[in-house]
């Protein structure tokens, strides 16, 4: 994997000896996208950093990695730590911040002292006057989206923030904050350093006997996906995460960012759960539904109380399957789930009914049989 | 000029405007919960929504800009917001909203029932003297949170736990008689459901009127006046001093005095007090201390200016005193069979009189304090007629006032009453320009630097807890920077209290205090130390301001308390 190519600070050196302006050129030609989810051209957010004036600037790290079913940023954080904080340093040095963040998810604490230890030894190296401090997230899933992540470091409750203002503009003890995810920086020194290919890190879990990272390039099968992973049993649907939705398993479909989303779904942060066809659609959403109800940071009401009444729904629907179960209730279903996508707060809450709504599109006899 | 399309129509906005405002300067109804003219934008309760260039937003939060075209009830925005609605009542009983913002948001969105939840059986916290907290009709608009933690800065409520089982509780979930809550009540003041409101001493106050053995008497905060005719259905700002005191015999109070006597009277010993500290080298700055939310933060969070703080006792509770002392001896009444009431636009009053220090009369000084709010209700459910009534008087010995304690209800008040009796007690003769226009207004924190009898005096006013915060900082930093200082916890001070009318914002306040300021200069006396009936009282009574007698009824003091 490129991902686990140790480039040894070279990259940073030469970011130095380019300047910034020749770094943000460099990372435009590349077209990195930012790998969290939500695809933001990297190079346009460091420009908007780098053009604020504020004397005081930060670069965040988010490694609250808490999409269920993806784990990629564990393995570069496990196997080449050094490319992170490399990442972050380049990042750093072109928008011109001295006070560095990352902000560790709760459950990957057993990483820290070796992260940390990463960090001693570049400062050592380096004697760079950029600081990078390690804060840890208290395990709510809201602490992945950018503006809680603000929040949480600055021992504020885990909530999201109303966007505008954007984290660059007003982000960290309102200065501009550069927020980029782990393999988002992970993949900067190698552009940097060059060399580089354009690919994406895949979770894949679920009905499969081999789950795991795949470094590929987006656009390939759904085969070419999933059959290295050696399903268990017939692979009925897709599900890209919690919040990605599903679709329905089709061999030769192509998987990429716009395909996925012609089908109601998000590709997101490349998460695939593979689900194999002895399990009952409405029983994952319920699974899914209990997620969210868990970790709903109930600060709107249509995410707070919509995704609760969601879950006692879907038991009813759930536990009636078979006994003819009224259609009203999954249009009641189809009315909430509409309610929350366009009225919550914050792109988690909005996105949490995106796997009813496509689990209804795509197996909605499942619902009613 | 910025323009916008509201339902097809053009209108101006104004900068920094944003939908919301703009609608609601435009009279067009936009239904909204957790948003508040004078706090921070939260956007949690998403009722607000419109639909802004084909995209649905909160209008609450997002800033009118030019061409933008908002559609404010079409019959998807309708859709949603029931759905909104429904998800809010999800276990909870409608009727139990009686009256409240939020059963008029409820019913303008049309629903009053919902499909979802089962009922919530949450634990009332009902152990403070002061507030009831029902969390089973709260629905996390967050107002209170708001209030307490940014604007008050006591930091006595949060939000804990998250998702559904997410709910406002005062730290490590204990009740709010057991954390620094000043018990100010500010939490009340914006609650949209009553879900944190004032303890409820209409039943003890009715059951004393009708029982033929008391003597019930009620005393009227100066801030009263001013703000309970909005109660019922007046405009803000409207003077009512004489209908109110019509409206409390109507109700069957034995006897209606007035707190504005014993405000002039806390002028009186508090301007000695003063002057004392001036002349005899005391602790300066000195502090006001008629205002019960700041002297319990003053003790939870500041302990260290225990010291400074003036000893006399709030008007309130000097009128306690002497009501079952010197009028019961006046009057040939048995102190054991007054009912001492007050009428008071706080609820830190009702914490207040239970201080086991307020006792100095040999009963409880105040046995029950009324919020304006309360005593509103209380005309309105014996079905009087207030704008209908007729004007009357306080009774006498206890009911004449000065100007300088009408003003006791604004924020600067007291200071200026207190500038007012000092200066002509220090010059020794009486001067004529007795307004100070530095210590009045809105402004957080206000300084004034008064000439009196060729010394310098430098005196600070803050109101809103917020704000006494930062000047009680700055005191830390520069002690001797000033002579005389007045907080009041409120912002606005007693007329932004937290048992007023609701709605209180800062546009209704300062038009309260307006009010009040008219009151002051339409009476014949206005120094303290001029009123007739305080002259009387220290000529019968007390013998002179800071006496022996006068420190026994009229002064107390102070103990340090916990944060935690």
């Amino acid at each position: 994997m490129q991902i686990l190519r140790k480039t040894e600070l070279r990259a940073f050196e030469r970011a130095k000896a380019l300047g910034p302006d020749k770094v943000l050129e460099e990372l435009e030609k590349s077209g990195l996208l930012g790998r969290g989810g939500a695809g933001f051209p990297t190079a346009r957010k460091w420009r908007m950093a780098r053009d604020s004036a504020a004397s005081e600037k930060f670069v965040i790290c988010n490694a609250d990695e808490g999409e269920p079913g993806t784990f990629k940023d564990r393995l570069i954080i496990t196997k080449n730590p050094e490319i992170i904080i490399e990442g972050i340093l380049i990042a750093a040095y072109t928008i011109d911040a001295k006070r560095c963040f990352i902000y560790l998810r709760g459950e990957y604490e057993y990483l820290r002292e070796g992260l940390q230890a990463k960090i001693d030894e570049i400062k050592n190296i380096t004697q760079t006057e950029i600081s990078i401090e390690i804060v840890r997230g208290a395990g709510a899933y809201i602490c992945g989206d950018e503006t809680a992540i603000l929040n949480s470091i600055q021992d504020m409750r885990g909530e999201p923030r109303i966007k505008p203002p954007y984290p660059v503009d007003k982000g960290l003890y309102d200065c501009p904050s550069c927020i980029n995810n782990v393999e988002t920086l992970a993949n900067v020194p190698l552009i940097i350093e060059g060399g580089w290919e354009d690919k994406r890190l895949f979770s894949i879990s679920g009905d499969v006997r081999e789950p795991g990272v795949h470094e590929l390039p987006v656009g390939i099968t759904a085969r070419e996906l999933v059959e290295p992973c050696q399903p268990k049993e017939r692979i009925k649907a897709l599900f890209f995460g919690c919040a990605g939705g599903c679709i329905p398993y089709k061999e030769e479909m192509i998987i990429s960012k716009d395909t996925v989303a012609e089908q109601g779904a998000m590709l997101g942060s490349c998460t695939i759960i593979a689900v194999g066809e002895s399990r009952r659609i409405p029983d994952v959403c319920k699974n899914i539904q209990e997620f969210f109800v868990h970790e709903s940071c109930g600060k709107c009401n249509p995410c707070r109380e919509g995704n609760y009444a969601m879950l006692g729904l879907l038991d009813n629907i759930s536990n009636n399957i078979g006994s003819d179960a009224p259609d009203d209730s999954i249009s009641t279903v189809e009315e909430l789930a509409g309610f929350i996508k366009k009225c919550s707060l914050c792109g988690l809450g909005q996105a949490s009914s995106t796997h009813i709504t496509t689990a209804l599109q795509h197996f909605r006899e499942e619902f009613t049989k | 000029m910025t323009m916008i399309k509201i339902n097809g129509t053009g209108y101006e906005t104004k900068a920094g405007e944003t939908i919301l405002e703009t609608c609601l300067r435009n009279n067009i109804d936009v239904p909204y919960l957790c948003y508040h003219p004078d706090m921070q934008k939260q956007t949690r309760c998403r009722i607000c929504i419109v639909e802004v260039n084909g995209k649905i937003q909160t209008s609450c939060n997002t800033l009118a800009t030019d061409g933008m075209d908002i559609l404010t009830d079409t019959e998807e925005i309708k859709k949603l917001r029931r759905m909104n609605m429904e998800l809010m009542l999800a276990g909870k009983d409608f009727s139990s909203y009686k009256g409240t913002r939020f059963a008029e948001v409820a019913e303008s969105v049309g629903v009053t029932t919902s499909r979802f939840g089962k009922n919530s059986n949450k634990k009332i916290d009902e152990d403070s003297p002061a507030l009831i907290r029902d969390n089973n009709k709260c629905i996390l608009c967050g107002r209170c949170v708001q209030k307490c933690q940014n604007v008050q800065t006591v930091n006595a409520i949060g939000f804990t736990n998250r998702g559904h089982a997410t709910e406002v509780t005062p730290y490590f979930n204990r009740s709010l008689n057991d954390v620094a809550c000043v018990q100010c009540g500010q939490c009340s003041l914006v609650c949209p459901t009553g879900a944190i409101k004032e303890q409820d001493n209409i039943t003890g106050v009715m059951q004393a009127i009708a029982d033929p053995e008391k003597i019930v008497l009620v005393q009227t905060a100066p801030s009263i006046r001013a703000a309970i005719g909005e109660t019922q259905g007046m405009e803000p700002g409207s003077l009512v001093t004489k209908k109110m005191v019509s409206a409390l015999r109507k109700l069957g109070f034995d006897r209606v005095l007035d707190t504005d006597f014993s405000a002039d009277l806390t002028i009186v010993e508090e301007g000695t007090e003063l002057i004392s500290r001036i002349r005899n080298n005391g602790v300066l700055p000195m502090m006001t201390s008629c205002c019960p939310g700041w002297i319990k933060f003053m003790e939870h969070f500041y302990p260290d200016f225990m010291p400074n703080v003036s000893t006399c006792k709030s008007p309130q509770q000097m009128f306690g005193a002497l009501v079952k002392t010197y009028y019961a001896e006046k009057n040939n009444m048995d102190p054991s069979k007054i009912v001492s009431v007050s009428v008071m636009p706080c609820t830190a009053k009702k914490f207040e009189i239970r201080r086991p220090e307020m006792r100095d009369s040999g009963y409880a000084d105040v046995d029950h304090v009324l919020t304006t709010r309360e005593l509103g209700d209380m005309v309105k459910s014996r079905g009087i007629d207030f704008q209908g009534l007729d004007e009357q008087d306080f009774d006498p010995l206890m009911g004449q006032s000065t100007g300088a304690a009408a003003i006791f209800g604004a924020t600067g008040g007291v200071m200026e009453a207190a500038l007012r009796t000092a200066a002509d007690i220090l010059e020794g003769k009486e001067l004529e320009s007795i307004e100070y226009q530095a210590v009045r207004g809105m402004d957080g924190i206000k300084e004034a630097e008064v000439e009196i009898a060729g010394m310098k005096l430098k005196v600070a006013v803050a109101h809103g807890l917020g704000n006494a915060r930062k000047l009680f900082e700055h005191i830390r930093k520069n002690p001797a920077e000033y002579h005389f200082i007045e907080i009041m916890c409120c912002p606005g001070g007693c007329s932004g209290g937290g048992g007023q009318p609701i709605p209180t914002t800062n546009e209704i306040i300062k038009k309260r205090n307006e009010a009040l300021y008219r009151e002051d200069q339409g009476l014949p006396f206005r120094k303290s130390h001029k009123n007739p009936e305080i002259i009387r009282l220290y000529d019968e009574y007390i013998g002179s301001a800071n006496s022996e007698k006068a420190h026994h009824l009229l002064h107390t003091g102070y103990s340090k308390k916990n944060q935690f």
